[in-house]
């Protein structure tokens, strides 16, 4: 028997079906039930407990882009997309360039980098309250070196907003960071000793060489990024409820209390349905540059 | 990657270097100087003393294994379905999963919210532990998929030849070859059920239901304004996360980058 009658008998013996229906019917069950369920309740004007559900058409969606809220929400995300990745992958580069190097207790760096990608925003987020807050250790280091600054940051809103930037790009640098370590290794080193005979410094070597060979690597933490920023929940909600006067209100938070806490379940409905096709935007849209990249 | 050749410029590296990660610090001195404040140590014992805090591990252990359990069932099977079987509009399953991969779990708030109302599994492990193995999955059966696809054919053929089935070929072939994406899907799922937060914020009412990531806003209910303790909490749920991936840095650090596999 050859091998491609053995292939083709192997393909046409039984179908591979049963390997994958349990996956499928339980991901598609859960996830298109909702998105449907959500679809069908962007139309309503319902509080989730009433009997009575009203049927109103588009309006929930009509007030949505009516909303100033919801504007800023959308635009805090947008920031807060653009600040977050600009930096963290900057940091997350260099870290990765320095640890390629031969630097002195390089395990020590790269696990303090590291750590804070694991530990869950819930379990830090009291932390950081009291870190940025008149009683928190920057103010101790400030009063320290005399510097007049008074860290009462959370609770004015442009502040507030990049305190929740600076958490984020503190938890998630060491994700940056393990993705261009990794894509670091696989670059030539013969490639770098030439480029360095030839007088190249290092500043020159790491944006003509290094940069360049890791670009897929940034194309990657850019989807992971978009859609990242449309999740944000966990920080917002859990160090400024969104606040204050909804100063750092994202998607998530906006949904979580418009649908739970005032309980306009058709209304976060809508902006959910809103959110949803914002992701798969963002996702097509980097998976495009991923495909250009490739090419 | 740089190339230093003086002893100054060495030193100079190693300088930047340890300015860069000192904010990475702070956080964590923060959180270890603020729970020893006050009353130092003893506010370690009075977090122990509520007698919560194992409940809430336990709580946490449950979900997070029953997750990784189903995440790895569905993701092998899958994995190897969609990479080396015959199925007829396989693309098409693969692409309606493919979708899910970018869904925001906020989208999930009212559906689950109304659903699990109506089935009376509010208050349930079950109801935190389903949409999170569900959200994780479509990124998992990616990493199987595209790692099993790597798996040369010749050696299914050869086992079939030698009268395996596909159920043998899956076991004995397979599974043994997948090891090292099964252990990054189950630290990625490890750390994102553990570290989960809105299900159960939604669907986990009673402290002894709860998991340690809702430990901070029991001990906010529990001691009020006193940071101290509820600092000395955040540092008790922190250490084990902090000592597992110290003793697993590898598997870790392969399982959070396994995204950029291609």
């Amino acid at each position: 028997m050859s091998i491609e009658s053995c292939k083709k008998n192997k393909i046409t013996r039984q179908s591979g079906l049963p390997w994958i229906l349990p996956a499928f019917v339980f991901v598609a069950g859960l996830i298109y039930y909702s998105i449907f369920y959500t679809l069908n309740l962007s139309t309503l004007d319902w509080n989730g407990l009433d009997p009575v559900q009203t049927r109103v058409g588009m309006s929930n969606y009509a007030h949505a882009l009516g909303d100033p809220v919801f504007w800023k929400a959308l635009k805090n995300t947008a920031v807060f997309f653009v600040v977050t990745f600009a930096v963290q992958n900057l940091l997350g580069f260099v870290f990765a360039a320095i640890l390629h190097t031969e630097v002195k207790f390089a395990t020590l760096h790269k696990c303090l980098v590291f750590i804070p990608t694991i530990l869950a925003p819930a379990t830090m987020a009291p932390v950081f309250r009291l870190l940025f807050s008149p009683q928190g250790l920057l103010q101790d280091i400030f009063d320290t070196l005399h510097l007049g600054i008074t860290v009462d940051w959370l609770s004015k809103p442009t502040s507030a907003l990049i305190v929740l930037m600076v958490i984020t790009i503190w938890e998630f640098t060491g994700m940056s960071f393990i993705l261009y370590y990794a894509a670091m290794s696989q670059i030539d080193k013969e490639m770098l000793e030439a480029a360095h005979l030839d007088g190249a410094g290092n500043i020159r070597t790491m944006a003509s060489i290094v940069w360049p060979n890791c670009m897929g690597t940034t194309i990657s933490l850019a989807m992971l990024g978009v859609i990242g920023a449309l999740k944000t929940f966990d920080i917002p909600y859990l160090i400024t409820v969104g606040g204050p006067n909804h100063a750092t209100e994202f998607l998530g938070t906006y949904i979580y209390r418009q649908g739970i806490r005032q309980s306009h379940l058709g209304y976060a409905a809508a902006i959910s349905m809103i959110l949803l096709v914002l992701a798969i935007c963002g996702a097509i849209l980097t998976n495009k540059a991923n495909k250009v990249e490739g090419q | 990657m740089f190339e230093l050749r003086s002893l100054k410029s060495k030193i100079g590296l190693q300088i930047i270097l340890l300015l860069l990660t000192i904010p990475y610090a702070l956080p964590l001195v923060q959180m270890i100087l603020g729970s020893l404040g006050g009353t130092g140590f003893l506010n370690y014992k009075a977090v122990w003393d509520t007698g919560v805090v194992p409940t809430y591990f336990r709580n946490s252990l449950i979900i997070s294994a029953s997750v990784i359990l189903l995440v790895y069932l569905f993701s092998m099977t899958a994995g190897f379905g969609f990479a080396k079987l015959h199925i007829f509009g396989k693309e098409v399953f693969f692409w309606l999963i493919l979708v899910a991969l970018t869904l925001p779990e906020v989208i999930l708030l009212s559906p689950l919210f109304v659903t699990f109302q109506k089935l009376h599994m509010f208050n349930t492990h079950l109801a935190v532990i389903l949409p999170i193995a569900a959200l994780q999955l479509p990124f998992t059966i990616l990493l199987a998929r595209n790692f099993d696809e790597g798996i040369p054919s010749e050696l299914m053929e050869a086992a079939r030849i030698d009268g395996a089935n596909t159920w043998l070929i899956f076991r004995y072939i397979i599974l043994p070859l997948t090891k090292p994406i099964a252990s990054s899907i189950i630290v990625l799922t490890l750390i994102n059920s553990w570290n989960s937060y809105l299900m159960p914020l939604l669907f986990l009412q009673s402290p002894d239901m709860q998991t340690v990531t809702l430990l901070p806003q029991f001990f906010q209910g529990e001691f009020t304004n006193d940071q101290t303790k509820i600092l000395a909490a955040a540092v008790i749920t922190a250490i084990p996360e902090v000592i597992v991936y110290i003793c697993m840095q590898k598997n870790f650090e392969k399982g959070m980058s396994a995204g950029a596999l291609k």
